[in-house]
């Protein structure tokens, strides 16, 4: 009943809605782009971290992390291999490396790197490398002389596809290692620091080089999605000697990350805050107003015995029709434009030299959780109704004295 | 810093003793031939190193051993500053000692391709004096007449798989194995540095450049000049000189 | 027009509840634009002013090529003419002499390259934040001689702790060999790794005497009273080094030569912050047009009457902006005492951002933010609103016009 009358009393003054309608759609609209937008942005610091060289679990020998040196690698990769064949779930991938810091030369240049001996099959999916190789060819499988480096470093050493790089660096018996390799292939990634930090060659390649056997550095676990790292993180961790092995998730590896997307959270909550005070203006407004001008059918059911209470009630279910009305357009005015936006993204290459110097990426990208769209939601309903207890308060509290001496 | 500088400065103290009787040859009996030519059993040399720069310039003098391809050890003699300091080098490896602080310190590859002491030679050049002959394919690209003698001009290309950073080396040997310059180029075949050997002397009983001068090819203006002031080929020499307790000493 | 004017005003109070809440969406629009700019404002100054003392300082002074080559024989010769010129110098707050050389750090499991950084440490502390950032064991101090400061990663690197043994050797200033063992004295910590792994600090007077430096510095670096006096500091020094013969050829260079990622990572954090100010302003404006609009269909009755007795539509549209002129002002001058009040608080108190510590510290940054309020940011901030609220006054004003009388006068 008192739903029926509610309803019919919110159209009574379809201008008056439409107006109120139109600012509660913006401001959900709001929320919701800019929520996606800022969303956007951690998944990218997630996304790159995971996709550098991270996944979401990672194997050391114990002290590698502290003091990542050629020694501190592990020598019986098989009983690694063991436990997480044991423990991965099927559709989960991972991949060796050997992972040592170098010296790159040619000619004319020379810098410190990251050399990463991959086995390219498998790295496929797991890190960007796997894709990213836009000049030249991907490494094949024991590949021997062929090396593939960032767009960034062939720019900086001024070279090109075929040409020569000299790698230098300690072996296992902390002796200088050096050999020559051919640049094969050419990647390409989302920050020119990673593209002149790491530089890849064949596992077999890098073993060679460095004196090691079957020793491996890393391995590299990769879900299908971020959830299953932390179980499966515990099962190895039993699994594996802890005096031999550390077992480190995509959230030890990269504590920045982890801060970075808490961060966020906080912002777009303060977001959906700020605006919906911009709003909650517009909404009391009018609410106040539907009060005021119904001053006499008020006082009329207050002088019929009607109880203050109920009175709140009805103004109450109003505001409640007017908010779910305008969410409902401004979900789907945000989801539209979100969607608009999901495969175009909006770009800031422009200024991309200064992203990276932030440690972001160049295009931006929106993405709806359902986190954020319910406390969207949930915030414009819970303050829209504590809000209209104004003019709730005020419409129960019309004598009828008063009420009737208004013309 | 970032400009890395190879071979051949090592060849002062890379001495033997191989009569150059030389007809027509190729280029690998060449490039032996004079490698053979200046490296030996042993050496014994004192050479001025004067490391010339727009606006400074600076000499020093150094005393160096060498035996056999791969070791050697050397040490500043002067100026009275840099007296003590000296360089060991096994193989591909290397230390650097300094008398007033008592310490050795292994290079670690980082400083491979810097400069050694300043100079235009960088610690790689040192380290990897002795790999042209294994490291390269060679070819006489010419040959010319000067004083009598046949020159000739060896173009070297590294092997694929080698640890060079050159695209290619050329050479000019004169007929009695006598390096007369060193040029070397990037993978654009473009002149990266040139080291010239002039004032063929007799030294130790042999034929030999008095003076080595390695240059930058942008610049005339930014070398160093290598002065042989001794030079005695030796049998051999006793393992204790190439130690790490010789480094220490041998300077004292 | 008077008469007008008085009417307007009488009619903003004559319904208080409606005035006030239009006024107060104004005021909150004014105090949330002027505290996000000058919070924005205040963060640049703080990003920048933060990574000038961590590491350029506002000018610096450097022989010409120095900041390219890094090679240690181009010097300031005399630092003396340059500390004269500096007296003559207005906005100086403070400068401090630094040398530099990369050397081989080594101690006894490990040797790594670093940069050796020769500071004055009286003279440091007021041009940077190195002695804050010492973490573990003590910063330098005057008569310190053969003592260092590592950071923390090269500490890790090098396996050393505060007292232990490192062995520098380098190259002088004459080319000739620099050696010498120091010991550790304090271990610090800028959050940013390459800085952290990458340099070691010493007593000038140490590193000139190892380095054979003889007086000469490689670097001046200077911190002005204000970032706003970097220009004129660096004009001033320019023209009164030119030709200061001994010293050769020396380069002023300010921090924004010095640091370009930084002013693109401004450049990049405004447009991104444009993103969000049109979104903003968008939902502020409709805010506003809200309240006019309800506004005046609560009254279109009482239009209706004016019109009735013979109000002509152009005088009523006049009164109608006049009102709203009238509300847009009282706002914004509300707003702009609240918002300053408010951002004042703030920029006295400083901001922690939660859990943006470790990330703002990778980049020089500090925990805390301060907004900085300026003329800048409560001028646009106001006048953005203002602008908003004339445009959607006028709206309702003209609107107003459409109205039928006898149509208007049957309204509620």
């Amino acid at each position: 009943m008192m739903i029926h009358i509610a309803w019919r009393n919110i159209w009574r003054n379809k201008r008056r809605t439409v107006v109120v309608l139109t600012a509660v759609v913006i401001g959900v609209w709001a929320m919701i782009i800019m929520g996606a937008l800022m969303r956007g942005v951690a998944d990218q610091f997630v996304r790159n971290g995971i996709a550098t060289l991270t996944g979401h679990i990672q194997i050391h020998a114990r002290g590698y992390r502290e003091d990542p040196v050629i020694e501190n690698s592990m020598t019986d990769p098989l009983e690694v291999e063991e436990a997480l064949a044991a423990v991965l779930p099927g559709d989960a991938r991972w991949c060796r490396r050997i992972r040592v810091n170098a010296i790159a030369s040619n000619a004319r240049h020379s810098s410190g790197l990251t050399l990463v001996g991959i086995e390219p099959e498998r790295e496929k999916g797991i890190s960007f490398v796997g894709e990213a190789v836009s000049g030249g060819r991907h490494l094949a499988p024991g590949d021997r002389d062929a090396i593939v480096v960032g767009k960034s470093l062939i720019e900086k050493f001024h070279t090109k596809l075929d040409y020569k790089l000299v790698l230098m660096s300690q072996d296992t018996d902390r002796e200088i290692a050096s050999r020559a390799f051919k640049i094969a292939g050419i990647y390409e990634a989302e920050m020119e620091a990673t593209e002149k930090q790491f530089a890849f060659v064949a596992i077999e390649a890098a073993r060679g080089m460095l004196k090691l056997r079957n020793a491996v550095s890393e391995y590299s676990v990769l879900f299908q999605n971020n959830e299953e790292a932390d179980s499966a993180a515990g099962r190895l961790r039993e699994i594996l000697p802890a005096d031999r092995y550390e077992v480190s998730t995509w959230k030890d590896l990269l504590p920045l990350v982890t801060a970075i997307l808490r961060m966020y959270d906080w912002f777009i909550f303060l977001w959906f805050f700020i605006v919906f005070i911009a709003m909650g203006f517009g909404i009391v407004n009018t609410m106040l107003m539907a009060v005021f001008e119904r001053i006499r059918e008020f006082g009329l059911l207050k002088a019929l015995g009607m109880k203050p209470r109920l009175i709140v009630r009805e103004v109450l279910t109003e505001t409640l029709f007017l908010l779910i009305i305008g969410l409902i357009v401004g979900n789907l005015c945000g989801l539209a434009t979100v969607y608009w936006l999901s495969d175009r993204g909006i770009d800031l290459t422009a200024f991309s030299k200064g992203m990276e110097f932030a440690g972001m990426a160049r295009i931006i990208f929106p993405i709806i959780e359902m986190k954020d769209l319910l406390s969207a939601n949930v915030v414009v309903v819970v303050l829209g109704l504590l809000v209209s207890c104004y003019p709730a308060v005020k419409a129960a509290r019309f004598t009828p004295v008063e009420a009737m001496a208004r013309t | 810093m970032t400009v890395i500088k190879k071979p051949f400065f090592a060849f002062f103290f890379l001495v033997c003793a191989i009569p150059g009787s030389a007809f027509s040859m190729d280029a690998q009996t060449l490039i032996q031939g004079s490698v053979d030519y200046y490296r030996g059993n042993a050496s014994e040399a004192v050479v001025a190193m004067t490391i010339h720069r727009p606006a400074w310039e600076r000499t020093m003098t150094i005393q160096g051993w060498t035996r056999g391809q791969k070791d050697s050890v050397f040490t500043i003699t002067a100026p009275p500053k840099d007296k003590g300091n000296g360089t060991l080098k096994k193989g591909t490896e290397m230390w650097s000692y300094n008398p007033k602080i008592n310490r050795v310190i292994k290079l670690p590859p980082s400083m491979m391709s810097q400069a050694w002491m300043g100079s235009d030679f960088s610690n790689n050049d040192l380290a990897k004096s002795d790999t042209i002959i294994d490291d390269y394919t060679h070819e006489i690209a010419g040959v010319e007449e000067q004083g009598g003698k046949k020159i000739y001009t060896v173009k070297s290309i590294p092997k694929p798989e080698a640890p060079v950073v050159w695209g290619m080396q050329k050479l000019k040997i004169r007929e009695d194995f006598i390096i007369l310059s060193q040029e070397f180029f990037d993978e654009d075949r473009k002149l990266v540095k040139v080291m010239t050997g002039d004032d063929i002397v007799m030294m130790g009983g042999r034929l030999f450049p008095r003076l080595w001068k390695m240059r930058k090819a942008e610049t005339t203006e930014e070398y160093t000049l290598l002065e042989y002031k001794e030079l005695t080929f030796k049998e051999d020499l006793p393992d204790s000189l190439f130690t790490l307790t010789a480094l220490r000493n041998v300077g004292r | 027009m008077s008469i007008e004017i008085k009417m307007a005003w009488r009619n903003i109070w004559r319904n208080t509840r409606r005035s006030i809440l239009t006024i107060s969406a104004i005021v909150f629009a004014t105090v949330l634009l002027i505290f996000m700019l000058s919070w924005q404002f205040g963060s640049y100054e703080t990003m920048i002013n933060t990574a000038v003392k961590v590491h350029t300082g506002h000018v610096q002074v450097q022989a010409r090529g120095y900041r390219e080559q890094m090679e240690i024989p181009l010097v300031v010769s005399d630092p003396a003419v340059v500390k004269a010129a500096l007296g003559r110098t207005e906005g100086v707050a403070a400068y401090s002499f630094r040398a530099n050389a990369f050397s081989l750090i080594s101690s006894k499991d490990r040797t790594y390259g670093a940069l050796v950084i020769g500071i004055d440490p009286e003279g440091e502390m007021k041009v940077s934040t190195l002695k804050q950032l010492v973490r573990t064991g003590e910063y330098l101090s005057p008569g310190d001689n053969g003592q260092v400061l590592v950071g923390r990663l090269l500490a890790k690197n090098l396996r050393v702790d505060v007292g232990d043994e490192l062995v520098l050797l380098g190259q002088g200033r004459d080319g000739s060999i620099a050696a010498t063992v120091v010991l550790v004295k304090g271990i610090f910590s800028s959050g940013e790794d390459e800085f952290d792994r990458g340099s070691l600090h010493m007593p000038l007077a140490y590193f000139q005497e190892v380095y054979g430096m003889r007086g000469a510095v490689h670097e001046v670096v200077i911190l002005g009273k204000a970032l706003d006096d970097t220009a004129g500091i660096k004009l001033s020094l320019e023209k009164s080094l030119h030709g200061q013969g001994d010293n050769g050829d020396l380069a002023v260079l300010d921090w924004k030569e010095m640091m370009p990622g930084l002013v693109e990572a401004i450049k990049m954090d405004l447009l991104s912050g444009l993103i969000m100010y049109v979104v903003l302003i968008v939902v502020v404006a409709f805010s506003i047009l809200n309240t006019f609009l309800m506004a005046i269909f609560e009254r279109t009755k009482e239009f209706g009457v004016l019109m009735a007795i013979g109000t002509r539509p152009g005088r009523l549209t006049r009164l109608l902006l006049l009102e709203s002129t009238g509300l847009t002002t009282i706002g914004i001058i509300v707003g702009v005492v609240a918002g300053a009040l408010l951002t004042w608080h703030f920029q006295v108190r400083g901001i922690i951002i939660p859990d943006a510590g470790e990330w703002l510290r990778q980049f020089g940054l500090p925990e805390r933010m301060y907004p900085q309020l300026s003329f800048l940011s409560i001028s646009i901030g106001s006048g953005i609103v203002f602008i908003i609220t004339v445009l959607t006054a006028l709206y309702p004003a003209f609107r107003v016009r459409l109205l039928k009388p006898v149509e208007a006068m049957k309204a509620v």
